[in-house]
């Protein structure tokens, strides 16, 4: 009988030293969303030694039709994202070290958990998060592989610390109303396009092959089959406050006061407080039983109201669904749950 | 004439993949700002660009036969 990766080793890219090193490796996937499950998947088939997966969210039925890694029965019981993907990842390959993180990203809670990391894969949904990873890449040295969609419309391109340009080299000022799955839809082959040139840079560098990393900006229009490479040689600044001679790393700088976000394709909101706090669940669900339905497990506790809902995670942060509206959301947040 | 090529949500807006600009010696900021009026487009200011394939700034002069892609970041993931 044919070892599990033996297909996989016999591919020259890869081969049997290349298998052994994916084994050791240690992979960071920020967001199991579409591109987070989709390389998740892949790289735990292909036997990547351990998986970090890092999500703040919970499963919904608009996620389905293009998050891989998810069920009806997630969705219906509002399983924390980095939770469902851990035991359905462990279910494909048990031999890889699944740790799964339900908790927002951001600078200082990252920086803990990037420690023994070898590449991180972008699966994010918006920049601001982005310019975080790009510069604690930055910082720790490490590969990064962003990657990014709308519509049927992807782009990636793999940052290598010291080598290529950052993102910041390529974005100046991070870009605000970009175009999202909130405006442009998703089709999931644009999804799995993106996810497949992430997981194969990531395979690349996992298995020492670091020469043969792409160095140019790959956009693609999967609708259409359309592909086109953008070199970026020169595009690396000297005076970069992110990869430059004199930085500063101006995203690891902490913003202290309650966020508030509207999240990618999903006419809801986010308030993140800004002291991390933990609700008494019990307390909490009793408040909130006359004003709508309350649905509750160890992570999250859901109150349906009758024209939105909304969903209190334990690190204090809240989703408020079925708004797009700031004001709306912030009412609600401040009537029922900042106290 | 300038040869421009739309991605993603600019290819909606204006209904076209690439269009022929008859200009020459515009740096790209100013071209940026001719295609915004004449074509009603959403801000390009956060636009990426690339010159002939490779990766260029708004300070960079646009030649004769040159091709200028627009490409909008997306965020999805």
């Amino acid at each position: 009988m044919e070892s599990r990766y033996a297909r996989q080793e016999r591919f020259p890219g890869i081969g049997s030293q290349g298998q052994q090193r994916l084994q050791q490796k240690h992979v960071l996937i920020l967001g199991a969303g579409a591109l987070g499950s989709a390389n998740a998947e892949m790289l735990v088939r292909a036997g990547v030694g351990t998986l970090s997966i890092i999500d703040r969210d919970v499963v919904e039925w608009s996620n389905l039709h293009r998050q891989q890694l998810y069920t009806e029965q997630d969705a219906e019981n509002h399983t924390p994202k980095a939770l469902a993907a851990k035991e359905r990842l462990q279910r494909l390959n048990n031999d890889t070290v699944v740790k799964a993180y339900v908790l927002d990203a951001k600078a200082d809670n990252l920086e803990k958990l990037i420690r023994d990391v070898d590449v991180i894969i972008d699966g994010s949904d918006n920049f601001e998060i982005r310019f975080i990873i790009n510069d604690l890449c930055q910082k720790y040295s490490l590969p990064w592989i962003f990657g990014a969609f709308a519509g049927s419309f992807g782009m990636t391109y793999t940052f290598l610390p010291e080598k290529s340009p950052c993102l910041h080299c390529l974005l100046p000022v991070l870009p605000s109303g970009g175009m999202s799955c909130e405006t442009s839809g998703i089709i999931s082959p644009a999804v799995q396009m993106t996810a497949s040139y992430q997981t194969a840079e990531a395979m690349k560098l996992l298995t020492g092959r670091n020469e043969e990393v792409r160095e140019s900006l790959l956009l693609f229009d999967v609708w259409k089959a359309q592909h086109q490479l953008i070199k970026t040689a020169g595009v690396k600044k000297t005076n970069c406050p992110s990869c430059g001679t004199e930085r500063t790393y101006p995203y690891l700088v902490e913003e202290q006061h309650t966020k508030l976000d509207v999240l990618c394709g999903r006419n809801t909101v986010q308030i993140r407080p800004a002291e991390p706090r933990s609700y008494n669940f019990k307390a909490l669900a009793d408040t909130l039983r006359t004003h709508g339905e309350v649905r509750q497990n160890n992570h999250v506790l859901t109150c349906a109201f009758p024209d939105c809902k909304l969903s209190v995670f334990q690190d204090g942060r809240v989703l408020i669904h079925g708004t797009q509206e700031i004001e709306k959301a912030k009412n609600l947040y401040y009537r029922y749950l900042a106290n | 004439m300038i040869k421009v090529l739309f991605f993603a949500r600019l290819q909606d807006e204006t209904g076209k993949e690439s269009i022929e600009v008859d200009k020459t010696n515009i740096t790209v900021d100013d071209l940026k700002q001719h295609l915004e009026e004449e074509y009603n487009l959403s801000s390009l200011s956060h636009t990426m660009v690339a010159v002939n394939e490779n990766y260029a700034d708004g300070s960079t002069t646009l030649k004769e036969g040159d091709t200028l892609a627009l490409i909008p970041p997306v965020s999805g993931g």
